[in-house]
């Protein structure tokens, strides 16, 4: 049977002889060549950074974003197609906004994530294609801080910690050694940072931006920027890591 | 989008093919099948219970959020097998149509007939050539009022039927052969018998000895209580020593 789909790949509605949905797998591979996205549950937080390629020396810095809130409480960090990306963002934010609206409490993190997840489903039924994008959710409820990742197919699962994109075997592979439970936060940025450093590809990719974001305790609940204080120590300790890497 | 007439096409949307097959249905069953897991139900004289494994994928997975074992209302519970986001949005619906039964009717919706609203829609979709039918087989299972225990369990085709014992995914060829043995003389099997019976079921088939944490067992009782429920590790544990000491 070909994993390529000649002739099985044209439209959503149409099944392989293997049982797969091909476009839905292509979807999955436009995320999985875009810039590489981290997310981790640390014990007080989540933190959420983002390996953001910068095309051309004259995009002005800190636009063009890969990370939005979708209410106070809860962020996405996307990653695959930006357009794509930006239509489930403002999807969320009317799901976090309704659920506000008719109920009266912020939106759970379980919640949030499955009507994401239930949204994106819908794309990979009927004719149009599937949204292109991976989006990791960072919610801190009275559940306490979850981590969800909710990929093309509309699967959603609950993550202690997860990367999608180009570095994500990389990435994955760093972030297991971490003691996620005992982290604080604050560490969780550092850690992240250096793990996205760590991962970039200079020799095919030249420049890019580090976004980072956080909600945590020390946020008091709520998602931001991380403050720039700390982003700039955390991007000077990923550096001066990897020119260590480099010395050894 | 393709034409519906035309060589070649009624392998890519739900047309006949010249010989009377529905190729979208079928690739839609290797769907199930391609999932990788193997799914079982059993029914005794006054429970039913069904088995699944747990494989987590990935060790950053936070595993209390992976399940594949659902309650569609306090009575009916449902183990889906085959793509996740499939099953999401059946079991979605699957809860709205009891919800809205018990709030028109002032009952519980009855599981057959649940079972039989989940295919019918099946049904639809691979009747539609714009739709795709969901890569999803289900087992539902309830203590029905009148009826006692029930087991039913529907497919991408849009069939549906009771069974005293059923199987559904990677392994469900096997499954069912260890199961018609099993249930051949029509045993009238004790609580005991039946989660006994489901998980040597799998372990038998799957070839290996899980640990009490890597299967997922529901049941459903006849008596006060007939409520789904998820077994607890511990009971679980008591299950799987029970079936080693008896071999």
């Amino acid at each position: 049977m070909s994993s390529i789909g000649t002739g099985y790949d044209l439209t959503t509605t149409t099944f392989s002889p293997d049982g797969k949905i091909f476009q839905v797998d292509y979807a999955q591979k436009a995320i999985d060549n875009s810039g590489t996205a981290i997310g981790i549950r640390c014990k007080d937080g989540v933190v959420l950074g983002v390996e953001k390629l910068v095309i051309s020396k004259m995009l002005v810095e800190g636009s063009n974003r890969r990370i939005f809130s979708c209410d106070l409480h809860a962020g996405i960090a996307t990653s695959g197609l930006a357009a794509d990306g930006r239509q489930i963002v403002n999807r969320a934010r009317a799901e976090a906004a309704n659920f506000k609206n008719f109920f009266g409490d912020a939106i759970p993190g379980e919640v949030l994530c499955d009507r994401i997840a239930s949204y994106k489903h819908l794309f990979t039924l009927y004719g149009t294609r599937p949204y292109g994008v991976g989006t990791l959710l960072a919610v801190y409820d009275e559940e306490g801080p979850q981590l969800y990742q909710i990929e093309a197919s509309g699967v959603g699962m609950r993550y202690f910690g997860t990367a999608v994109g180009k570095g994500r075997q990389g990435a994955k592979t760093e972030i297991e050694r971490l003691k996620l439970s005992e982290m604080t936060c604050r560490e969780g940025v550092l850690a992240v940072a250096k793990i996205i450093y760590q991962v970039h590809d200079d020799a095919k990719d030249k420049a890019f931006e580090l976004e980072l974001s956080w909600v945590c305790d020390e946020s008091q609940r709520r998602h931001e920027r991380v403050p720039a204080d700390l982003h700039a120590t955390a991007e000077t300790a990923a550096k001066a890591a990897l020119e260590d890497d480099d010395d050894d | 989008m393709s034409r519906g007439s035309g060589a070649g096409y009624d392998h890519h949307i739900t047309v006949f093919s010249p010989e009377g097959r529905l190729f979208q249905v079928e690739y839609a069953f290797k769907a199930v099948k391609a999932a990788g897991f193997t799914s079982i139900g059993v029914r005794g004289k006054d429970s039913v219970c069904v088995v699944t494994q747990k494989k987590i994928p990935d060790k950053l997975i936070d595993p209390s959020s992976v399940t594949r074992l659902f309650k569609i209302t306090k009575f009916i519970g449902i183990l889906v097998t085959g793509m996740m986001a499939d099953a999401k949005s059946l079991i979605s619906k699957a809860r709205q149509t009891a919800a809205d039964f018990r709030h028109s009717n002032g009952y519980e919706i009855p599981v057959d007939y649940l079972a039989k609203v989940i295919a019918d829609q099946a049904q639809v979709y691979t009747q539609h050539a714009y739709m795709r039918p969901l890569g999803v087989a289900s087992i539902l299972f309830a203590i029905d009022e009148e009826l006692g225990p029930q087991l039913f369990k529907t497919d991408p085709a849009g069939y549906y039927v009771g069974y005293k014992a059923t199987a559904a995914g990677a392994k469900e060829q096997e499954a069912v052969n260890f199961l018609e043995k099993k249930m051949k003389s029509d045993p009238s099997l004790s609580y005991d018998e039946t989660v006994q019976a489901a998980i040597a079921a799998l372990q038998s088939v799957l070839s290996e000895d899980f640990k009490a944490t890597e299967i997922e067992v529901g049941v459903v009782r006849a008596g006060d209580d007939t409520m789904f429920k998820v077994l607890p590790v511990e009971e679980v544990e008591d299950h799987l020593t029970a079936i080693s000491e008896r071999d």
